[in-house]
């Protein structure tokens, strides 16, 4: 069944069991992934899923039930238990289904195509080649990914909504083994592209990051001047990223609640949210709910402009929608997100970051954040790798150790921002940015 | 599911370019959740996943695809695409399924989708009433009730056709404490391989009280210090220790292409002889259990490291093909859209020979660490990292204030020489362990161990 027989056969349904308001939220996703292992494709796989989300409003609350079965029989059935299922909430918010923004902008990336198999495997050969040639001490267990993803989505309600949006796009990750004597070090980076041109640093950044590790000592424990790489603090900015959801500061959960228009930050620190990211491929005019997004500054200069709001919380605090009300995919529920998250550049040149910690921590990779952190209390204690920082230059790396303290405290000690925000490649509509930053003070624990 | 003429054909299509091997997993999944937030049943999630993947094999070359349509047309398309990246090879040949039926080690009495989900919101209420109610410092208590419907049907080139059903239920419930501003956090989440039966044994309430204990617990904690310790950790979920420091390690996933630390070392002491561990997919009704795994092997009880020897791996059947080594039943996968590969089921360290009391009575100064969170691991070097989410520095043999905070960091071939008491009191905990084949659940578990040094990350 397509998008359009699915609509049409839940609307019949959704009108014989008496429902006067509906939605149907449909998803179907076609993706292709090649591995490779030594000098060949170890694994190649090619996925085609679709689903269909039915929510209604049934005695005043809101049912919703979902699956991949797209019989007439499985559709009604699906009405059946949407309608079932809404007899067990007793929340006491009036569920909306939207019935549409006056305007939504226009998606500026070109749209999405699945990259041809044949292609997707000989890039992923030449990257691995290429991986091999990088040093002789790469070896067993390197494994070079291509993937290529397409997902249309539509969105359709009984009030007059219906809209649709196809993102996707193609990418790599090299993940680089490097062994020299007893040691064995490992490293992976990933990149957005189809073609070797776009993707020709690749192996070249997976392979010297796993090398730059060789003889990592153990660092002592104290506090220190710490930069954050972009990447790794772009991380905390992910697992974090609840605290900015109107949700978790409505039931208490975030510590943000009550700041808004608060400054929270250090003046250097602007978190930005843009759903229409110049150049990427997972732009989006409209959330889960329907409604239009826009870019904004949530942070600005350090002062808390907004938290991020879906219908259901904009309504309890009387105010609009922003557009983050997200969709992990058919069968998830309506949760609070951001889209391309990041913190906005500053002026600083990496090496300015570093003259300014001369005696520091250059940390380039944590591990472990969801058990490391937590977005209530805004605790962390992450596993670190990454380099001494000596006379305001890089020097030894060092691994085994960890840094901890709390993410309100950390925002508000950010002293210094670097000019060039580092993405993360991702095959959905939430991806997180930052530039380095220069942290004073932070504890690390070694030995 | 699918009738067994529609398996063979799918099968014959798979291998009619050249592949040695292929194998078609299906699966129909009901997922029935109920969750609460503040009080209020917020949602009922209701998903029916169906769909099936295909994997073909030429040598230890896979090819996998998958698809939500189940007609005969949709896998035959599915098949085709399978076909169509094996090769150009021309080849016919049949295929002659024979149905196996297995014992159902794990059976569940009330499936929680037949149970409505206003009865299933009571339990919840339950549960997290009790958490409420158990200090007044307890400012909000959120929790699930999960139930898992889950029936696969497995069909293969060498002819075995064989299907499943398995049910699984559990309970989580998170609780936060706050005072002047500062939240902290505690979460209790059993669960077992069984319908909704569970309550008779695990009361919703003690569930909740649970969470909330630990919450008032850390908010009345100091921070943990830092520093190179001995430590205590205690059974249950404190099992994640061996989970992430080595359970991964022992996967063929990485053990067969050389990515592991544990690659090439069996038969070696690898830990202290009084460390034997064990990987136990046919433990009845317990969480990580299942029948088959995912490719249609039995579950076996798997003797990982017998008195600090290594003994054997995790093995699928990938891994198998790739190491020359028997299948132990662990080739698993969170659903059709992820192809299988080697992981854990029920992961534990045995009761070793040390008594409890005579733990704790041995260190001078240190961590004990009552209840533990996730963790990682990098399989390659074995560095892991879990934080501690209840602990008290110990003196003098004595368990003394509790500390917030910590996390545990080290490296699996240190840390398994280093377990140097193990106690008596074992039992597993309930997890979601995520890897290359999906979220599945495992059960990790151990006795009362000590760790004679281990770096303990604080502040």
């Amino acid at each position: 069944m397509t998008f359009e027989q699915v609509k049409k056969a839940l609307s019949a349904a959704a009108r014989r069991a008496g429902l006067k308001e509906y939605e149907i939220y449909w998803e179907s996703e076609e993706n292709l992934s090649v591995e490779t292992l030594k000098d060949t494709v170890s694994a190649f796989s090619s996925g085609n899923a679709r689903g269909v989300c039915f929510r209604c409003i049934a005695d005043g609350h809101m049912g919703v039930a979902s699956g991949e079965l797209m019989t007439d029989d499985a559709l009604e059935e699906l009405v059946r238990r949407a309608v079932s299922n809404a007899r067990a909430i007793d929340t006491d918010d009036k569920p909306i289904l939207f019935a549409g923004s006056p305007h939504y902008e226009q998606v500026t990336s070109p749209e999405p195509v699945l990259a041809d198999p044949a292609a997707l495997r000989h890039l992923a050969l030449d990257l691995q080649k290429a991986t091999y040639a990088q040093s002789d001490k790469v070896g067993d267990g390197t494994q070079s990914y291509t993937v290529s993803t397409v997902c249309e989505t539509g969105l359709y309600n009984s009030n007059g909504l219906s809209l649709t949006r196809k993102i996707g796009g193609s990418g790599a990750l090299v993940f680089a083994i490097v062994r020299q004597g007893d040691e064995a070090r490992d490293a992976s980076y990933a990149l957005p592209g189809s073609a070797m041109e776009e993707l020709a640093e690749l192996p070249r950044i997976a392979v010297s990051r796993a090398l730059d590790q060789f003889g990592a000592v153990p660092v002592k424990s104290g506090k220190y001047d710490v930069v954050f790489s972009g990447e790794v603090f772009r991380e905390f900015l992910a697992t974090f990223s609840p605290v900015f959801s109107a949700k978790q500061a409505q039931l208490g959960l975030s510590l943000l609640a009550g700041k808004e228009g608060s400054a929270i930050a250090a003046p250097c620190v602007s978190l930005i949210d843009d759903p229409m990211r110049a150049g990427s491929p997972m732009q989006t005019a409209f959330d889960g709910e329907g409604v239009a997004t826009s870019r904004r500054a949530v942070v600005e200069n350090g002062v808390l402009n907004t938290l991020l709001y879906d219908l259901t919380t904009a309504a309890r605090a009387g105010r609009e929608s922003t557009g983050n009300g997200h969709r992990g995919g058919y069968a998830s529920p309506v949760t609070i997100s951001p889209y391309h998250f990041s913190l906005a550049a500053g002026a600083d040149r990496q090496e300015d970051l570093f003259a300014a910690a001369p005696d520091g921590i250059y940390l380039t990779k944590c591990k472990g954040f969801h058990a490391g952190a937590n977005p209530v209390t805004g605790d962390f204690s992450i596993d670190s790798e990454g380099f001494r920082i000596r006379d305001g230059k890089r020097a030894e790396p060092i691994r085994g150790f960890t840094v901890a303290g709390n993410f309100f405290d950390l925002l508000k000690s950010v002293e210094r921002v670097g000019n060039t925000i580092l993405w993360q490649f991702s095959t959905g509509l939430t991806a997180f940015g930052s530039p380095d930053l220069l942290v004073r003070g932070v504890s690390v624990a070694g030995e | 599911m699918i009738a067994k003429h529609i398996l063979e054909e799918v099968l014959c299509r798979a291998i009619s370019t050249g592949a040695d091997f292929a194998e078609i997993y299906a699966e129909n999944t009901r997922n029935d959740s109920v969750f609460l937030t503040d009080g209020k049943i917020e949602r009922v999630g209701d998903n029916l996943l169906s769909g099936a993947g295909i994997r073909a094999f030429l040598g230890t070359e896979t090819v996998y695809a998958t698809t939500s349509d189940l007609s005969r047309e949709g896998l035959l398309k599915c098949a085709g695409a399978v076909a169509a990246a094996v090769g150009d090879l021309k080849k016919t040949g049949s295929v002659i399924l024979r149905e196996k039926l297995l014992p159902n080690l794990h059976p569940a009495r009330i499936i929680p989708s037949s149970v409505d989900a206003c009865e299933r919101a009571d339990l919840l209420r339950a549960g997290c009433a009790a958490a409420r109610e158990y200090d007044p410092s307890i400012s909000q208590v959120s929790g699930t009730l999960l139930g898992v419907d889950h029936t696969i049907l497995i069909a293969n080139t060498e002819g075995l056709l064989v299907g499943d059903r398995h049910i699984r239920t559990r309970m989580a419930i998170q609780a936060v404490a706050s005072k002047n501003g500062e939240n902290q956090s505690g979460s209790c989440s059993p669960g077992a391989g069984c319908g909704l039966e569970f309550f008779d044994t695990v009361a919703p309430t003690d569930i909740g009280r649970e969470a909330a204990r630990i919450a008032v617990v850390n908010l009345n904690a100091d921070y943990c210090p830092a520093g190179v310790m001995t430590v205590a950790i205690e059974n249950s979920f404190g099992g994640v220790i061996f989970h992430e420091a080595c359970g991964h390690s022992l996967e063929a996933a990485s053990v067969a292409i050389g990515a592991s630390q544990m690659a090439g070392k069996l038969g070696q002491q690898i830990a202290n002889p009084k460390v034997t561990a064990v990987d136990d997919g046919t433990i009845p009704g317990a969480w990580g259990s299942v029948n088959i795994d995912d490719e249609g092997t039995p579950t076996t009880r798997n003797v990982l490291i017998e008195n600090g020897v290594l003994k054997n791996y995790m093995i699928d059947r990938l891994g198998s093909r790739r190491m020359g080594m028997q299948m132990t039943g662990c080739g698993r996968r969170q659903n059709y859209l992820f192809e299988p590969t080697s992981r854990m089921t029920n992961t534990f360290i045995e009761n070793g020979p040390d008594k409890n009391e005579d733990i704790i009575a041995s260190m001078e100064s240190g961590l004990y660490c009552r209840n533990m969170g996730g963790g990682s691991v990098n399989p390659l070097t074995g560095a892991f990292n879990f934080a501690v989410t209840e602990g008290y520095l110990v003196r003098n043999g004595k368990i003394c204030e509790a500390v917030r905070g910590a996390s545990l960091v080290g490296t699996g071939s240190e840390i398994l020489m280093n377990i140097d008491m193990v106690g008596q009191n074992l039992e597993c905990g309930q997890g979601m362990c995520g890897a290359a084949s999906g979220s599945i659940p495992t059960n990790v578990g151990q006795p009362l161990i000590r760790v004679s040094t281990i770096t303990v990350g604080g502040r």
